[in-house]
């Protein structure tokens, strides 16, 4: 996925490596040490990096990093198994295991390469037990699988590092308390699991784009993170469900858009002003296909609307092009089952695009939970818009003067000046 | 000054690393690496290493041993390597480009001492010449 920050690939390293790598090897560690010991296994891949930054360097760096850090992880985990006395009687069993565990990086067992992603699938349902919070699951997934630090995961949610510190801290201690395994359940319980995998992935892809501002560099990297985890997911048969498959489509078709500027994903009004061309056509390609594979069965979920809705806008050549009238038909289902305030006004915005600004208002009026969104810039900005194209400037221009004071974005301020200023010009 | 036997450049720091991401382990290790591999390019790289942070303390006349060398964590030994230098000021130069400088790295410089005593110029030429 394209992003807004220019990163350059390192020279000899791919990018991101030691994030991922951190985090398949706390994956595969996972295995060995138990969920009850997360932080351990999370400590002894930091301490794995932690040797590459003191070694190589002097050495240069070595021909096969990946396999490099395998290793040095494998011998530092070794280390501990002989000293631990409570590792003692499973001792012979785990040696032997760490021994033929990941092999060489170099000559890539698909063996174990099955293996680590079968582990992967566990680790991100065990992340997801519903013992712990929605927010727990999404710091635990990006620590543990996706190899952020707390600052950074901190960095991109915008709260202290403390915060997140004790957030993890008490997740870890949960999974201890509750001798979570690291298995994936199955009958009903995988249905209801998968359920809080689906939704925690959203909300880390939302985290994600939701005020990816520029202000914040961190946050592009969480919606590719969501779209790796859902990947991941989706290829595995616990996680091959349509449903799972709509939600996968909806961030893809959702990812795609990004690149463009991100601060207005979530706002329809800006849809207008984007740059279609910079839309990620491959992963609008991916994204319909994990749309066909969603509606393989029954099921219609809120994903399927959403992904069906961001199609539409995907299909779409232009602003005025787009095909509303069955976007509202969407909404209009979608709303059934998400009966939302925001959901209203995205549908009041789209109705408006079918039957006029008049309608659109009216209907935005009429949203029965409408005072919950009193503090929300986007429901200023929305009547502010509508009343414009209903030649209302002044109606209009108080709308934007409340939305500017509430949006907490500088890109969102700088648009609703502009809009601003258009009203009192005219 | 002699240059001929290089400078010893000694690493030092406090565990600076602990608290980074992978992300910016990454970045930081990539530095280190270029900034090695260039000395090494310019021929100034006569050799080095990292050590190990676990070791052992032999303590003077009581001969004691101890397993914590390090009373200061500030003066943890990470590693050394010796360069190639016409000076003293050329050598600092190039440890003013270390990358962990940012991040708390100490770079100690000390050219290595000479063999034979030092001639002075003026002694020099009036040996040659006879």
């Amino acid at each position: 996925m394209a992003t807004n920050v220019t990163e350059t690939a390192p020279a000899g390293l791919a990018e991101h490596l030691f994030r991922r790598e951190a985090g398949k090897l706390v994956t595969a560690l996972t295995r060995v040490f138990g969920l009850h010991r997360l932080e351990g296994a999370e400590a002894v891949v930091q301490e794995a990096l932690v040797r590459a930054l003191r070694i190589w360097p002097f050495h240069g760096m070595p021909r096969y990093p990946a396999a490099w850090l395998t290793q040095t992880t494998r011998n530092l985990a070794l280390d501990i198994i002989r000293r631990e006395a409570n590792f003692e009687h499973k001792q012979q069993q785990l040696i032997a295991f760490m021994a033929q565990w990941p092999g060489r990086a170099a000559d890539s067992a698909p063996l174990q390469e099955a293996d680590l992603r079968e582990t992967r699938i566990r680790l991100l349902f065990a992340c997801c037990h519903p013992q712990l919070s929605p927010e727990a699951h999404v710091a635990l997934l990006l620590r543990v699988l996706c190899g952020f630090s707390a600052a950074e995961i901190a960095g991109a949610f915008l709260i202290a590092e403390s915060a997140i510190l004790q957030r993890l801290a008490e997740a870890r201690q949960t999974l201890r308390e509750k001798q979570v395994a690291l298995v994936i359940p199955d009958g009903a319980a995988l249905f209801s699991r998968l359920e809080q995998v689906l939704h925690s992935l959203f909300l880390l892809f939302n985290e994600g784009c939701k005020a990816a501002s520029g202000e914040v560099l961190s946050r592009a990297p969480l919606c590719q993170e969501a779209i790796r985890l859902a990947e991941s997911l989706v290829e595995h048969p616990a996680g091959d469900q349509p449903k799972a498959h709509a939600l996968l489509a909806l961030l893809l078709l959702n990812g795609a858009r990004l690149p463009a500027p991100a601060e207005s994903a979530g706002n329809l009004l800006r849809l207008r002003e984007q740059n279609r061309s910079q839309w990620d056509r491959g992963l609008i390609a991916r994204g319909l296909y994990h749309l066909a594979r969603a509606s393989a069965g029954e099921v219609l979920s809120e994903y399927h609307l959403q992904a069906g809705i961001a199609a539409i806008h995907c299909a779409a050549p232009s602003y005025a092009a787009t095909d509303w009238a069955q976007i509202l038909d969407l909404y209009d289902q979608l709303l059934a089952s998400d009966d939302s305030p925001q959901v209203a006004l995205n549908r009041a915005v789209v109705l408006a695009e079918v039957r006029g600004p008049q309608a659109g208002i009216d209907a935005v009026l009429a949203i029965p939970d409408l005072p919950m969104l009193k503090s929300y810039y986007l429901l200023h900005a929305v009547l502010g818009e509508l009343e414009l194209r209903q030649n209302n400037p002044r109606a209009a221009a108080t709308y934007f003067h409340t939305a500017v004071q509430l949006a907490e974005l500088k890109s969102e301020q700088l648009y609703l000046t502009r809009q601003l200023q258009a009203c009192l010009g005219r | 000054m002699s240059t001929d036997n290089g400078f010893l450049l000694i690493f030092r720091s406090a565990s600076w690393y602990q608290d980074l991401s992978p992300e910016q382990m990454q970045q930081v290790v990539e530095s280190w690496v270029a900034w090695m591999d260039r000395l090494k390019a310019e021929e100034k790289w006569l050799g080095g290493d990292a050590v190990e942070r676990e070791g052992r303390l032999v303590m003077g006349k009581t001969r004691v041993v101890s397993e914590e060398p390090f009373a200061d964590a500030r003066e943890t030994l990470g590693g050394y390597l010796v360069l190639k230098a016409d000076s003293l000021e050329e050598a600092v130069l190039a440890a003013q480009q270390c990358p962990g400088l940012s991040y708390g790295v100490d770079v100690e410089v000390r050219p290595i001492a000479s063999k034979y005593p030092r001639l002075d110029d003026a002694v020099s030429q009036e040996l040659t010449r006879r």
